[in-house]
C-alpha cells in the first residue's frame, strides 16, 4: 500500500492520532502509522488509496500538507539510492510541468543550499518544464530535524544539514480545515459567552465524536454553543439543552429576537443543522427515550469561570419545598414568568459519571461521548474515569491531554459497546463521591472548582489526624484501611486535607 | 424551533407524572415554516425511534393531515417527503405545550422551551 508524509502541527501533539484515527472512522477507510515516533513534525502513513488521505486534507485541523512517499533516509545518498532504483514511480509526470520544494522541520534551510540539492535530483530525468507558479506535480524535499534552539545566524548554519530523516515525495495537497480555526475564531463570532471553546479545540474535540451529514449530536451543558458549530460544520444536525436558557438566548429580548446560538450558526451558514435548543437540568429531564443520539459532545462547566448547577437545594440550607408557594395575593410564585427554581452545585466527580451512565442511555449502539475533564494533575490516576457497563474508553496512549501546570483538561472519547438503551440513569448523588461515607479514594477531578480556587493544595501532605473521624465514628474503620491507591497517604490525612481546603462540607 | 422532531422526544417529567404525560400539546402557538435540506436517509433511519401516533396526532393539531393514521409498513418517498416537512420545517416560536395528565404548561418563547421544573415539581 501507497505511504503518504503529512506535515503535522507540532501544537496539542496528544489530538494527533485520535484525530486521524477518527476521521478514518468516519470515512470507513484503515490507516497505520508506519514512523517509528509519530509525534515529530512529518508523520509517515499508510492508506490504501489517494483519496483517503484527501479526506485528511479536507477535516484534519492540525495537517498542513501530505505528500507520496518515493524515498527516504538518514541521508541523500541513502534516499537517492533508493529513488534510483525504483525511478519508474515519476513516469507519470515525466512529461509534466513541475517544480521542486525544499521543506524543513524545526530548521530553516538556506536558499543557497536548497538550490544545491535540487540540482542534485537531475538523476530523476524530468522532462517537463520548470515551472514554479501552478506547475502540474509538485516534488518535494522534506529534511526532518531534532528540535534545538538555534537562536543565532551562525548556529543556524551550523546545524544545516544535520537532520535525523529526509523525504521525497509528490504533493497531493494542503490542509483546508486549519482556516476553519480561523472562520469560527471566537472574537468574530457574532454570539459567544466567557467560556466558548476556542476554535482550533472545538474542531479537534468535534472529530472525534465522528461527525457526518444525517447524524444527530447533543450537547447536555450547551452554553453559548461553541461545541455544536463544528460538528454542525461537518454536517450533523445538533440539539442542545442548558439549565440556563439565558447563555442561549443572549441578553436580547422580546418577540421575534432570534437566540443567540442561532445567530452564530448562520454566520457559519448552519442554522438548518440546529433543530433546537431547550432550556432544562439534564438531571431533571424531559426526554422520554433513550438510543437515538448518535454523540454526545459537551464541555461540562467545571467552575473555573462558571460552575455546574443542578436543581434542587444545597444540603444543610432550606429544605426543599414540598408544595408550591403561594404570596399573600393568591398568586404562585411559579407562576411568575421572572420565577427561577433554587439550584445547587453539581460536584463535577458525580457529573462525571452520570454523563457516561447518561450516554449509555441515550447513545445509539457505537455512538461517541465526548467531552472535557479538567483534573488536578498531581492527583490524576487512570481509574479517574468510572468505568461504566457497556461504555468503553478510546485512547492512544496516554490520552489526550491540554496540560496547564497544575491542571490540565482531559479530552475523554467513549463508545458506547451496549446494543440496548438500558435504564436512564437516577441522578442521584453518587455515594462513593460523598465525603461524609469517608471515601477511600476521590478522583482527581473531585470537587475540581473548590481546589482550582484554593491553587491546588495537595490533598496528600497534611499529617494530622482526620478530623472527619473525629467527628463521624463510624468512619474509623476508614482510616485503619490500607489506602487504596496512593502508597503511605491515609485516608484520614486525606479526609484531612480535603477538611483544610474547604472540600468537606 | 420547538421542531415535532424534539417534540416527539419530550415527555413531562414533573415528580409523579409517569402516566399519559405524552405527548405534550400545544397551544396558542405561533408556527412558522422553514424549508429545510431534505436528509430523507435520515429521516428513515430516525423512524423507528418516533412515535407514530403521537407524531400524527401532534402534526393534526398544528393542522398538517399529510400523514397516515397508523405507520405505513413500507414508507414511500413521498411520505419521507411529507416525514421530512412536518419532523423538520415546522417551527413553534412561540406558544405553549401543556401535560395532558398534570396541566404543567412549559412556555416557548424565540423558539426556546422553558422545560425547567418548578422547586416543588422536582423529585429527589
Amino acid at each position: 500500500m501507497p505511504l503518504y508524509v503529512l506535515r503535522l502541527s507540532l501544537e496539542h501533539l496528544s489530538f494527533r492520532l485520535p484525530s486521524l484515527l477518527s476521521i478514518s472512522q468516519v470515512f470507513g477507510f484503515k490507516i497505520k502509522f508506519v514512523s517509528e515516533d509519530p509525534y515529530r513534525g512529518l508523520l509517515v502513513v499508510e492508506v490504501a488509496k489517494e483519496e483517503d488521505i484527501n479526506h485528511i486534507l479536507e477535516r484534519d485541523t492540525l495537517i498542513q500538507s501530505a505528500t507520496e512517499l518515493y524515498a527516504q533516509g538518514t541521508s541523500y545518498e541513502e534516499l537517492q539510492t533508493e529513488l534510483r532504483g525504483k525511478l519508474d514511480v515519476l513516469k507519470p509526470y515525466e512529461n509534466s510541468t513541475f517544480k521542486f520544494t525544499l521543506e524543513s522541520t524545526n530548521h530553516r534551510v538556506p536558499e543557497s543550499r536548497a538550490v544545491e540539492v535540487i540540482e542534485t535530483f537531475e538523476f530523476t530525468g524530468l522532462k517537463g518544464k520548470i515551472r514554479l507558479k501552478d506547475p502540474e506535480v509538485e516534488f518535494v524535499i522534506f529534511e526532518d530535524y531534532d528540535w534545538e534552539v538555534a537562536s543565532t545566524v551562525d548556529a543556524r548554519y551550523e546545524r544545516d544539514g544535520k537532520f535525523k530523516y529526509v523525504f521525497f515525495g509528490r504533493r497531493i495537497g494542503f490542509g483546508t480545515a486549519r482556516h476553519l480555526t480561523l472562520s469560527h475564531a471566537v472574537k468574530d463570532r457574532a454570539y459567544y459567552g466567557n467560556t466558548a471553546m476556542d476554535a482550533l479545540m472545538g474542531f479537534l474535540m468535534a472529530g472525534q465524536a465522528l461527525p457526518a451529514p444525517g447524524k444527530l449530536i447533543y450537547d447536555p451543558f450547551v452554553g453559548t454553543g461553541s461545541m455544536l458549530y463544528a460538528v454542525a460544520h461537518w454536517g450533523a444536525y445538533v440539539i442542545g439543552s442548558d439549565i440556563d436558557g439565558r447563555q442561549m438566548r443572549g441578553k436580547m429580548k422580546g418577540k421575534n429576537v432570534r437566540p443567540g446560538i442561532l445567530r452564530a450558526a448562520a454566520q457559519y451558514g448552519t442554522e438548518d443543522k440546529f433543530l433546537d435548543c431547550l432550556t432544562y437540568d439534564v438531571t431533571r429531564s424531559p426526554i422520554r427515550r433513550g438510543g437515538w443520539i448518535d454523540a454526545i459532545i459537551t464541555d461540562p462547566p467545571y467552575g473555573v469561570r462558571a460552575g455546574a448547577k443542578r436543581l434542587g437545594r444545597k444540603e444543610g440550607k432550606k429544605p426543599q419545598r414540598e408544595e408550591p408557594y403561594m404570596f399573600p395575593d393568591g398568586t404562585y410564585s411559579h407562576k411568575r414568568p421572572e420565577y427561577l427554581p433554587p439550584s445547587r452545585p453539581y460536584e463535577l466527580a458525580n457529573l462525571c459519571l452520570d454523563l457516561i451512565l447518561l450516554a449509555r442511555y441515550l447513545l445509539v449502539p457505537k455512538g461517541r461521548l465526548v467531552f472535557f475533564l479538567p483534573t488536578v494533575n498531581e492527583d490524576w490516576q487512570e481509574i479517574d474515569i468510572p468505568k461504566v457497563e457497556g461504555m468503553r474508553e478510546l485512547k492512544v496512549g496516554e490520552g489526550s491531554v491540554q496540560d496547564f501546570g497544575k491542571w490540565g483538561r482531559r479530552l475523554i472519547t467513549m463508545e458506547k459497546t451496549a446494543v440496548d438503551d438500558g435504564l436512564p440513569p437516577t441522578f442521584e448523588d453518587h455515594d462513593e463521591f460523598d465525603l461524609k461515607s469517608g471515601p477511600e479514594y476521590l478522583p482527581g477531578h473531585h470537587g475540581f472548582n473548590k481546589r482550582y480556587a484554593s491553587g491546588f493544595s495537595s490533598r496528600h501532605k497534611s499529617q494530622t489526624a482526620s478530623p472527619a473521624s473525629d467527628r463521624d465514628p463510624s468512619s474509623s474503620e476508614h482510616q485503619a484501611a490500607p489506602p487504596a491507591k496512593n502508597g503511605l497517604e491515609a485516608t484520614a490525612s486525606l479526609a484531612a486535607a480535603l477538611e483544610k481546603t474547604g472540600l468537606a462540607e | 424551533m420547538v421542531r415535532l422532531i424534539t417534540h416527539n422526544m419530550l415527555a413531562c417529567h414533573v415528580k409523579n407524572c409517569t402516566k399519559d404525560n405524552f405527548p405534550l400539546v400545544f397551544s396558542e402557538v405561533e408556527l412558522v415554516i422553514r424549508p429545510a435540506p431534505e436528509n430523507l436517509e435520515f429521516i428513515q433511519r430516525f423512524l423507528p425511534k418516533l412515535d407514530w401516533t403521537a407524531l400524527v396526532d401532534t402534526a393534526r393539531s398544528l393542522g398538517d393531515t399529510s400523514l397516515p393514521e397508523t405507520m405505513p409498513d413500507q414508507i414511500t418517498e413521498d411520505q419521507l417527503k411529507a416525514l421530512h416537512h412536518v419532523l423538520m420545517e415546522m417551527h413553534i416560536e412561540e406558544g405553549n405545550m401543556t401535560c395532558r395528565n398534570c396541566g404543567h404548561v412549559y412556555p416557548i418563547s424565540n423558539g426556546i422551551p422553558n422545560m425547567l421544573l418548578a422547586e416543588h415539581e422536582v423529585g429527589r
